[in-house]
């Protein structure tokens, strides 16, 4: 199974080379007019004015996207009761989950541990999709809930340096048709 | 003499020559030597980063346990190598008007090299490859890759070039607070408050606030990396993971982090030089620092966000500190710069060149990082390629950019000349093209999935890797030209330097000046000792002195039976006792020290109190292991020298903090004390 794009990931992608490129242009502006010569009083002026609004903007950019990030935090809430629960331990260079399987469309809590060193718990969907993460880690339980409803091999693969295998650390868990 | 060089050779832009300091030898010197290291180091290690991005792209085959290997070394030795070039620059652009010591900075340079040599052999020879981050308990679990003697020289290392860093920040620290009167005024805050016009320059605000972020993440280093040393030798010694993790970021992070705003300090002073405007202190730059101060040392917790066992309010403090450190960064040093540049007849050399392209380097590495900070974001991205990504867009095309920027900037000085403008073009657009190209790739893995710090690429992406190579191959050619430039110019300011000056000269008879070959009037006399002048000590008056009394009192319930016993219950506790011991004998040695009697006697020994409060608290937490202190605790009289011992190395760091003044001492007594502290919570 090959990777994909996920949605989320393109619209990220997408936001930061927007973003990068208008960096780089008004470096290359910045550039050209370097060689000018302008007055310094000038440019303090105008400098000062414009900062105090570039400020301001990134404020409310600030406010904005941390705000709102944090009514979509993928923090597990809440009990298990109306969950399938999977245990998930981690140990080098190994996956096991029970159980490894889950009718599509059931509300899944990865309970995810480690019996050695810490590794990453990253799920990838039926089509490649990387949909989430969270650390496998020695002596604690993470909890991680997810919403299966693709019917597929979802694969696991570990996102943790974990030593010399951990490339290859993978597993599959298998949603069926309900 | 500077001036000279300037006006002659015509490096720097004519309109710096009034507001750039003349650069002693002892300043160039020490420069070059940090400089030359560093980008050597950094050079080697690049080619690191070449191998592992080939071997990604199977054009050439390594091992994963070679890859690993690789990938530790090349983490350790990248930071290290920006770090020294760093400190070196910072010596050099603070020395003019802080007396910064030569010594400590030799001492500085012995151990980052001493501790750059045992990463060296850990990892090429003892195997070791749990990454530079090294997070527990994974060096513990070799897979049959490394052995005890590797994982213990590789945290030795670690702890060497953190003790380098450290002794650093306290001399910076010292010598700021002593010249500008103390803690709130280095960081311009009295100017904050609109108290007196007279504010520290911008490099020393910014470097005071990069020496105390600094302290701290070497006391948490140096406490994680003396539990982990101490699991070496005992294998009972159990760390808690979640705890350890916090640890290792917090030190991790930071250190990778202050490279940055070391470099920004640098800036400050060598941008103005091509502008030929200076950069002077404002209040919003003073309280862009004081913000910078705080989210610094804030913002680690992002790395553990998909840690869900860690308290939901460490990571929006995390998401909001690491917003927040953009705000500094975006409003105040990169736009201040860009706006000292836009029409000011700006001088391009190849030194000038660089220092502009970093900005770019860190504006858009920030913006990749900013994003991956929003935690639903991360949770998308967390340990991907993007990671990759942005923090080498802002190390390779910003810092290593810099840094080879600060070196090209010392021998154009020297020199009194630049390199070929078609060969610069060529040169900064190879970097840009191969840089962009290499991170730009690594941005595109990210979004797709592709998981980081994988020695085998997963199916179908090999292809995504051979492009990030062939940029890389760019890059490292880039860099090689730019290297292949410094040797003329090298050669030049060895001549110019060794042979003659050109020096100006007025003739009386005809009135006219005019410039004639003079020979070197030879360097200053080797390393000089800055003029150390100590400011008070950490308790001044009868109130606080009174307080440091009634705080031992209080303490002496770490030696109480009943206390000793109850702390038995766990290793946690236990050390929580120990720490309390050493918390006595530390306030006690501060209480004597600051005695103006005692004080008196013990003289201006400010080094000898840094090696106290450096290697004291060390000590102290080496013996904390119970393979030590358990067949101690059978014999009573022996359990007890056991506890006067833990008392006896906080005595002495104590009194060294006393020898380091009121704020220095202030704060290496509360991280030494901390150490401890933190070192009782790793451990379960």
């Amino acid at each position: 199974m090959n990777l994909r794009f996920g949605n989320p990931q393109i619209a990220i992608g997408v936001t930061f080379a927007v973003l990068a490129l208008l960096l780089a242009v008004v470096f290359a502006v910045i550039a050209v007019q370097a060689g000018s010569d302008v007055g310094a009083q000038r440019v303090h002026d105008l400098g000062y004015w414009l900062r105090k609004r570039w400020l301001a903007v990134l404020l409310v950019i600030g406010v904005l996207v941390v705000g709102v990030s944090l009514f979509d935090l993928p923090f597990a809430r809440g009990s298990a009761a109306d969950r399938t629960v999977v245990n998930v331990t981690g140990g080098q260079f190994f996956w096991s989950l029970s159980p490894d399987r889950a009718p599509a469309g059931s509300d899944i809590r990865f309970d995810v541990t480690s019996v050695d060193v810490n590794h990453g718990f990253g799920i990838y969907d039926p089509d490649g999709h990387l949909i989430g993460s969270v650390q496998a880690m020695p002596g604690y339980r993470n909890k991680l809930d997810l919403n299966l409803a693709e019917a597929g091999v979802y694969r696991i693969r570990c996102l943790e340096l974990c030593g010399l295998n951990h490339s290859t650390m993978e597993s599959t868990f298998t949603v069926t048709r309900p | 003499m500077e001036g000279a060089v300037a006006a002659v050779g015509g490096t720097l832009h004519p309109g710096a020559t009034a507001f750039t300091a003349t650069a002693q030898a002892i300043e160039r010197r020490l420069g070059l030597l940090f400089a030359g290291t560093g980008v050597a180091l950094v050079a080697g290690m690049g080619v690191l980063g070449l191998i592992m991005r080939l071997t990604q792209a199977t054009i050439i085959g390594v091992s994963p346990a070679w890859f690993y290997r690789v990938l530790t070394l090349h983490g350790v030795g990248m930071i290290t190598g920006v770090l020294l070039v760093m400190m070196g620059a910072l010596w050099y652009v603070l020395h003019a008007t802080v007396p910064l010591s030569a010594g400590r900075m030799v001492t500085t340079y012995l151990l980052t090299i001493a501790g750059v040599l045992a990463v060296l052999v850990a990892t090429l020879i003892g195997g070791f490859g749990a990454g530079w981050a090294f997070l527990p308990p994974l060096p513990f679990y070799p897979a049959g890759q490394w052995s005890v003697w590797s994982e213990s020289l590789f945290f030795v290392g670690n702890l060497l070039v953190g003790a380098g860093f450290c002794v650093f920040c306290i001399d910076v620290l010292e010598q700021t607070t002593n010249t500008y009167g103390g803690l709130f005024r280095a960081l311009g805050w009295h100017y904050l408050r609109g108290r007196d016009e007279d504010a520290p320059p911008p490099q020393a605000i910014a470097a005071t606030v990069v020496a105390i972020d600094g302290l701290i993440s070497c006391a948490v280093g140096s406490t994680i990396l003396l539990g982990l040393l101490g699991r070496t030798y005992d294998h009972a010694v159990g760390i808690d993971a979640l705890v350890a993790k916090n640890l290792v970021y917090f030190f991790g992070h930071s250190i990778a982090n202050l490279t940055i705003y070391l470099a920004a300090a640098v800036v400050y002073v060598l941008v103005p030089r091509y502008a030929g405007r200076p950069y002077e202190t404002t209040k919003v730059f003073v309280a862009g620092w004081a913000g910078s101060l705080v989210f610094i040392a804030t913002a680690y917790s992002h790395h553990l966000y998909m840690d869900f066992v860690q308290p939901a309010w460490a990571d929006v403090i995390s998401e909001v500190a690491s917003y927040g450190a953009l705000l500094p960064v975006a409003v105040i040093t990169i736009y201040s710069m860009t706006m000292l540049i836009w029409g000011s007849s700006f001088h391009w050399t190849l030194a000038s060149t660089l220092l502009y392209v970093g900005f770019a380097g860190w504006a858009i590495g920030g913006v990749g990082a900013v994003i991956d900070s929003i935690i639903p974001i991360n949770f998308r991205l967390h340990n991907t390629t993007w990671v990759v990504a942005h923090f080498h867009t802002y190390l390779i095309l910003c810092v290593v950019v810099w840094a080879v920027a600060f070196l090209a900037h010392l021998l154009e000085r020297d020199a009194g000349r630049t390199t070929p403008r078609a060969l610069r073009a060529w040169t900064v657009g190879l970097i840009l093209v191969g840089g962009y190209g290499l991170t730009g790739t690594w941005f595109v893995e990210g979004a797709l999935g592709v998981p980081r710090r994988y020695a085998i690429q997963p199916s179908g992406t090999t292809g995504y890797s051979v492009v990030g190579a062939s940029f890389a191959l760019l890059l490292a050619f880039g860099f090689l030209i730019l290297f292949l430039q410094f040797i003329p110019l090298a050669r030049t300011a060895w001549t110019r330097r060794h042979n003659h000056l050109l020096v100006d000269h007025f003739d009386s008879w005809t009135g006219t000046h005019y410039q004639a070959r003079a020979l070197h009037a030879g360097n200053a006399p080797a390393l000089e000792t800055a003029g150390q002048s100590r400011r008070g000590t950490p308790l001044t008056g009868r109130a606080q002195l009174g307080f440091g009394l009634a705080a031992c009192i209080v303490a002496l319930a770490a030696f109480f039976p009943q206390i000793i016993d109850a702390s038995e219950v766990s290793n946690r506790y236990h050390h929580l006792d120990h720490a309390g011991q050493f918390f006595l004998g530390a306030m006690l040695g501060v209480l004597l020290g600051s005695l103006p009697a005692i004080s008196h006697r013990l003289g201006d020994h400010s080094s000898l109190g840094l090696t106290a409060v450096l290697v004291a608290p060390m000590l102290m937490m080496a013996v904390m292991v119970p393979r030590i202190y358990e067949p101690l605790e059978r014999d009573p009289f022996e359990h007890s020298l056991y506890h006067l011992a833990m008392a006896a190395f906080g005595l002495l760091t104590g009194v060294g903090a006393t020898r380091l003044g009121l704020v220095t001492g202030r704060i290496m007594f509360v991280l030494s004390v901390g150490m401890p502290l933190m070192f009782a919570a790793a451990m379960k």
